[in-house]
């Protein structure tokens, strides 16, 4: 379990890093090393240089702009989940940070990393999905911005190119005000320090959460580990949009999603177990997300 | 060892590094790929860091880098150079136990014992940062270690008499 040789560059800006990228044959990123640690320990990954972003200040911050939050990636997720900020704009990313493995993987662990990953039962990937946020990378040429929705292409494959590094993601938040809005992240996850099973990310914006029965006007569903990439059930979606939360709603939600989600089925869970899970994890998110919104 | 190098020339290539360990300064030419655990076992000769599954999994090797644990075996020894390191061994005061390890021993938290750093860094953690945990709380600050001999409840109870001996 040691990993394979390398050279250790740690550059200090962004561009520094950009040119180790440009220069060195077979150099992989390393963020907080809680996954590429294990990969390489077990020589899936034999690297030779690794260009280790943890000296690059640049690249840890959370930032609030008129209608939008964008975070570094280098940002880890005891930060993410510790966050006043995100907590009130965007409950959703501090509750799916918090559910990331145990505090010391926490501690390391940054969403650029879990995006670079890309692994479908990450959390940022799916929670990322549901808040339509956009992920921008960069490289000596400039930087540019791909949406989640488009930055997944298959199990662990992305839109980022060899020379490019993901500098940071950003997320609207007007489409959530939080005064009307509720979000939920629930996971089925059989030990804490593995990935979970299946997870759902779910927002509502109600029109009034102080009547009788308050209306949705636009709901988020998606789900990790459901298929290759994260996943977005739209169908789902426009089911509950214009009515208030009903029995009759969440059962056809549990429905659709259950029908729309494609899972490989593994060791502890087959594909209709997991089909199952997704449908009913999308309902008690949602039913979560509700509560909150009208709180 | 030849062949282990990436850059064309004999052995090793090695970086000097220079950590602080359990207060105590060290100054050590390691390759990049030593592992934090490994340096801390066998430059440091700090056998309390204990090494099971080597990829995360297990948490035996967890320290504490500049006030925060970690897996010493998903770090490595480059990355701490210029940071605080504390092992288990740094915890006690003169030859007696720091309160977490008394609450340890005294409540039978360990059978075998290879798990107990990690659990007691870990704990260090947690109550520095929530001296008074509930249970739950308790559960999922310790959910990056692992015991195969307890079923953990006196691991947690450890933790609450531990608590309440840090509050005195």
């Amino acid at each position: 379990m040691k990993p394979a040789p390398f050279t250790h560059h740690r550059p200090e800006t962004i561009e520094e890093a950009l040119e180790l990228l440009e220069e060195l044959e077979d150099a992989e990123l390393m963020a907080g090393n809680q996954s590429l640690g294990i990969v390489m320990a077990n020589r899936l990954a034999t690297p030779d240089h690794l260009v280790d972003l943890n000296g690059v200040d640049d690249l840890a911050y959370i930032e609030e702009r008129d209608d939008e939050v964008r975070i570094g990636a280098m940002t880890t997720h005891r930060t993410l989940e510790r966050s006043d900020r995100l907590a009130d704009a965007l409950p959703m990313l501090p509750d799916a940070a918090g559910q990331i493995a145990g505090p010391s993987v926490r501690n390391q662990g940054t969403v650029g990393g879990s995006l670079g990953e890309a692994d479908p039962a990450g959390n940022y990937p799916a929670a990322l999905l549901a808040l339509d946020g956009s992920v921008t990378l960069r490289s000596l040429e400039g930087t540019r911005s791909v949406p989640v929705s488009e930055f997944f292409i298959a199990y662990m494959f992305t839109d980022l190119r060899e020379e490019e590094l993901i500098e940071s993601v950003s997320v609207p938040t007007d489409p959530f005000p939080p005064e009307r809005s509720g979000m939920a992240f629930v996971e089925l996850k059989r030990a804490a320090q593995t990935f979970p099973t299946v997870s759902a990310a779910t927002a509502v914006r109600v029109d009034d959460p102080t009547a009788d029965d308050p209306v949705i006007e636009a709901a988020r569903i998606a789900l990790a580990n459901a298929a290759d990439v994260p996943l977005r059930v739209e169908d789902a979606e426009s089911v509950l949009e214009g009515e208030p939360l009903s029995e009759a709603g969440l059962d056809e939600v549990t429905e659709l999603v259950t029908g729309a989600v494609t899972p490989e089925g593994e060791m502890h869970a087959d594909r209709e177990y997991k089909e199952e899970v997704a449908g009913e994890y999308a309902k008690r998110s949602l039913e979560s997300a509700y509560d909150d919104a009208l709180e | 060892m030849s062949t282990d190098s990436t850059d064309g020339t004999d052995g090793p290539v090695t970086e000097e590094i220079t950590v602080t360990v359990n207060g105590e300064p060290v100054t050590a030419a390691v390759e990049p790929r030593l592992k934090l655990s490994d340096f801390l076992r066998y430059e440091c000769d700090l056998n309390g860091v204990r090494v099971g599954c080597e990829h995360g999994v297990c948490g035996a090797c967890t320290v504490q880098q500049d006030g925060r644990t970690v897996k010493s075996c998903l770090s490595y020894a480059v990355q701490a150079d210029g940071a605080e390191i504390e092992t288990v061994e740094g915890l006690d005061d003169d030859g007696s136990l720091h309160p977490i390890q008394e609450a340890f021993h005294e409540t039978h938290a360990l059978q075998c014992g290879f798990c107990t750093s990690g659990f007691v860094m870990a704990t260090k953690e947690l109550l520095e940062e929530n001296p008074d945990p509930t249970r739950e709380e308790i559960e999922t600050g310790l959910a990056d270690n692992i015991c195969r001999c307890t079923g953990y409840q006196n691991i947690y109870e450890a933790v609450e008499h531990a608590a309440e001996k840090m509050e005195e």
